[in-house]
């Protein structure tokens, strides 16, 4: 792994930290993956004890259900998002300008600029003045089929310039930005798209990468390769998943308007050719015709995260909220797997199918490892953080320097209003420093009380890790979506130890869509936000997307949450 | 009478739309009458007052009417929300929701109509926009609801 040489950042240095929060630059999130390979060093500058924030205060208890309640946050800013539910945030340096965009999910709202009612799609935000967010553009999403839009939406965003692409000048990318986004959700014809964002109050639709799908969700981009990892399945396709019906369509979007087909993927016993009606479990029964995980076929993935030419490593995420199953692999072999020879990560045993029929022993090529989760749980998100530094570990242990562990932080998702019917759903830091047997060490948690969440209408439980790299909060903070919870930010200095530090419930408003309920008898509907994700800028705001309507509140932190980032010193 | 209602009653006329639909059109539209109706704002503004009053909201009923029937007695929704998620629907979230405005002598509210996969109305609710305290607002759900067994 290596660093930057001459980066603008080291973690630990208080001065450049104090530098870094005073003025907003541009650079960081842009050499991170997906934009860039690098990877920030965490620089352990605090004491052995691990006792961070012992002297906090206690977490307060929040307001009533109709009420904002924040703690050790700041909101900034605000833009009601034309009253649509939001899936997916994502905010970019576009040239200078700050510009959110936010995946919807389905439904249709006015579109004020235009006049008119428009499926949900995606929602173009200038945020370069916090205080001041400026709505410029929405893409519609897919119109209704018979009047439902149960197949609509376009609830995922990815950005990628064209001057981070590969061979920018030969393929006409160099001054141009493109969205690859999600172009409805589950239906007969869903895709995954192309749009030209050069000019963001403007956006030109390029191609469609991958149509006639039958399920779409989160991809992933690196912008420095080209390669992108679609979230996709087709009911032509063969492929066999249980619950949420998709897997990996690997494709190398180098030139956006020229998609490259590389090969599809999923865990062994998704493919094609998998004799479910009589597989085993491969972890009791191994064999040449097993299946990963708790249930058969394995449940499909949710959204990959790879990091990159330096870490070269791929996390998955498999089973949304339930059977989830964690496969980190090895992403030149995840790529060039099928290729009997050539570049790095080729396998001379490559089926002749293995594009888009893999053997399991193709499947198997890339797989470093896999952990199994309670079927209760599923994984949503899979966000690893390299080489934290543990401070009880500085000294004494193993061959007496100090230690790092590299960690994967997982969510399950929670997905019943009033927590009805399904187990709590909460997130998890894994110890992937041996990366062959990743193991869980702590429990990212929100209580339901004091709150009672459990009953305060919608959604409670987790969702939805942090991906953005901000080299400040990297390996200090984590953020994590907690639907009717908020925004939840843990201390995770001591990632063994972490500690709540920060929080930011939204209040409902008059866009807020209700959730209902029938409670002992009596049907009732609350006006209760869900917070979907957050998401960080490369100037440390925080980005909570409310998934009921209410809006994206731009966010800041202060108190202890701020000190997490700071030196003891500061 | 608005633009939208005499459109929808068009088309009834004209053969697009069932029978039920026409009756349910007929019947909100003569029921409302003229005057109390007033003229609903645009969809999606939010304001206007009687967009959608106590009247015409009694003839959507859990259980029976149809989205067809719903846009012919109240016109378009201000909004549309629907939570499929994750490539399925979730415990039940694959409604789709119609929101409509409004405003009464207590204030704004919204106007919250949950179908169900086959479009037939199975919620209805008048919310308040700004509910004082935990309460919750009371709604009418269809007789063999699913979530009538939800107990707790």
């Amino acid at each position: 792994m290596s660093i930057r040489k001459g980066s603008r950042f080291v973690i630990g240095s208080g001065l450049a930290i104090a530098l870094t929060l005073a003025s907003a630059t541009q650079v960081f999130a842009q050499v991170y993956p997906p934009y860039g390979p690098d990877i920030p060093v965490i620089t352990n500058a605090e004491p052995r004890s691990g006792a961070y924030n012992e002297d906090l205060a206690r977490e307060p208890a929040p307001n009533p259900w109709n009420e904002e309640s924040i703690w050790n946050m700041k909101v900034e800013g605000f833009n009601d998002n034309q009253a649509r539910p939001i899936y997916q945030p994502l905010i970019v340096d576009q040239d200078g300008r700050e510009i959110l965009y936010l995946g919807n999910l389905a439904g249709t709202a006015l579109n004020p600029l235009t006049g008119k009612q428009e499926s949900n799609g995606t929602s173009i935000v200038d945020v370069t003045d916090v205080k001041r967010p400026k709505f410029l553009f929405h893409i519609p999403g897919p119109a209704p089929i018979d009047a439902s839009y149960a197949a609509a939406g376009a609830q995922m965003a990815r950005v990628c310039g064209g001057n981070t692409l590969p061979n920018a000048s030969a393929n006409g990318t160099a001054g141009h930005w493109y969205l690859l986004r999600a172009f409805g959700n589950a239906g007969a014809d869903e895709s995954h798209q192309i749009w030209d964002v050069t000019q963001p109050a403007s956006p030109k639709f390029v191609t469609t990468v991958l149509g006639h799908l039958s399920n779409t969700h989160k991809s992933w981009w690196e912008c420095d390769t080209g390669i992108a990892y679609l979230v996709a399945g087709s009911k032509s396709d063969g492929w066999q998943q249980s619950g949420s019906t998709q897997h990996l369509y690997i494709y190398d979007l180098s030139n956006p308007a020229k998609p490259v087909f590389i090969r599809q993927f999923g865990l062994v016993g998704q493919q094609p050719t998998a004799p479910v009606a009589t597989a085993q479990p491969c972890t009791t029964a191994p064999s040449d015709t097993c299946y990963e995980g708790t249930t058969n076929p394995p449940a499909g993935i949710h959204g990959p995260i790879s990091m990159g030419t330096t870490v070269d490593r791929v996390y998955m995420p498999y089973g949304v909220s339930s059977e989830g199953v964690i496969q980190i692999d090895d992403r030149l072999k995840l790529i060039n797997g099928c290729r009997r020879s050539g570049p790095a990560g080729s396998n001379t045993n490559a089926s002749l199918n293995c594009a888009n029929s893999p053997t399991q022993a193709d499947l198997l090529w890339p797989q470093i490892s896999w952990i199994t989760m309670n079927p209760e749980n599923g994984a949503h998100s899979s966000m690893p953080i390299f080489n934290v530094p543990i401070p009880e570990e500085q000294a004494n242990y193993l061959n007496g320097q100090p230690q790092s562990k590299s960690l994967l932080f997982v969510s399950s998702e929670g997905t019943a209003n009033n927590c009805y019917g399904q187990a709590p759903h909460d997130a998890w830091i894994l110890d992937i420093a041996n990366e062959a047997t990743p193991w869980p060490i702590a429990t990212l948690n929100v209580p339901q009380y004091p709150g009672n969440f459990c009953g305060k209408g919608a959604r409670f439980g987790a969702h939805a890790v942090t991906e953005t790299i901000y080299p400040p909060y990297y390996g200090k903070i984590i953020s994590v979506s907690w639907f009717n919870a908020g925004v939840r930010v843990w201390d995770i200095r001591d990632p063994k130890n972490p500690k709540p530090v920060a929080y930011y419930i939204q209040a409902p408003n008059e866009n807020t869509e209700s959730s209902c309920s029938t409670i002992n008898g009596t049907t009732k509907c609350f006006n209760a936000t869900m917070n979907d994700y957050v998401e960080y800028d490369d100037r440390g705001y925080l980005y909570a997307a409310d998934r009921a309507g209410t809006g994206v509140t731009i966010l800041s932190l202060t108190g202890e949450a701020r000190n997490a980032i700071l030196p003891p010193s500061e | 009478m608005n633009g939208k209602e005499i459109l929808d009653l068009r088309q009834v006329v004209r053969g697009r739309a069932p029978g039920w639909a026409m009756a349910t059109a007929l019947c909100g539209l003569l029921s409302l009458g003229a005057a109390s109706a007033g003229t609903p704002a645009p969809p999606g503004s939010g304001e206007g007052a009687g967009t959608v009053s106590d009247r015409k909201l009694a003839h959507v009923t859990p259980g029976k009417s149809t989205k067809a029937q719903v846009q012919a007695l109240l016109g378009e929704p201000w909004r549309v929300v629907q939570f499929n998620d994750c490539g399925k629907a979730m415990d039940g979230q694959s409604d789709e929701t119609w929101d409509y405005r409004g405003r009464d002598s207590a204030g704004t509210f919204r106007v919250h109509i949950e179908f169900d996969e086959s479009g037939v109305t199975h919620l209805v609710a008048k919310i308040p926009d700004h509910v004082l305290g935990d309460k919750g607002t009371a709604a009418t759900i269809a007789p063999d609801e699913r979530m009538a067994k939800m107990g707790m």
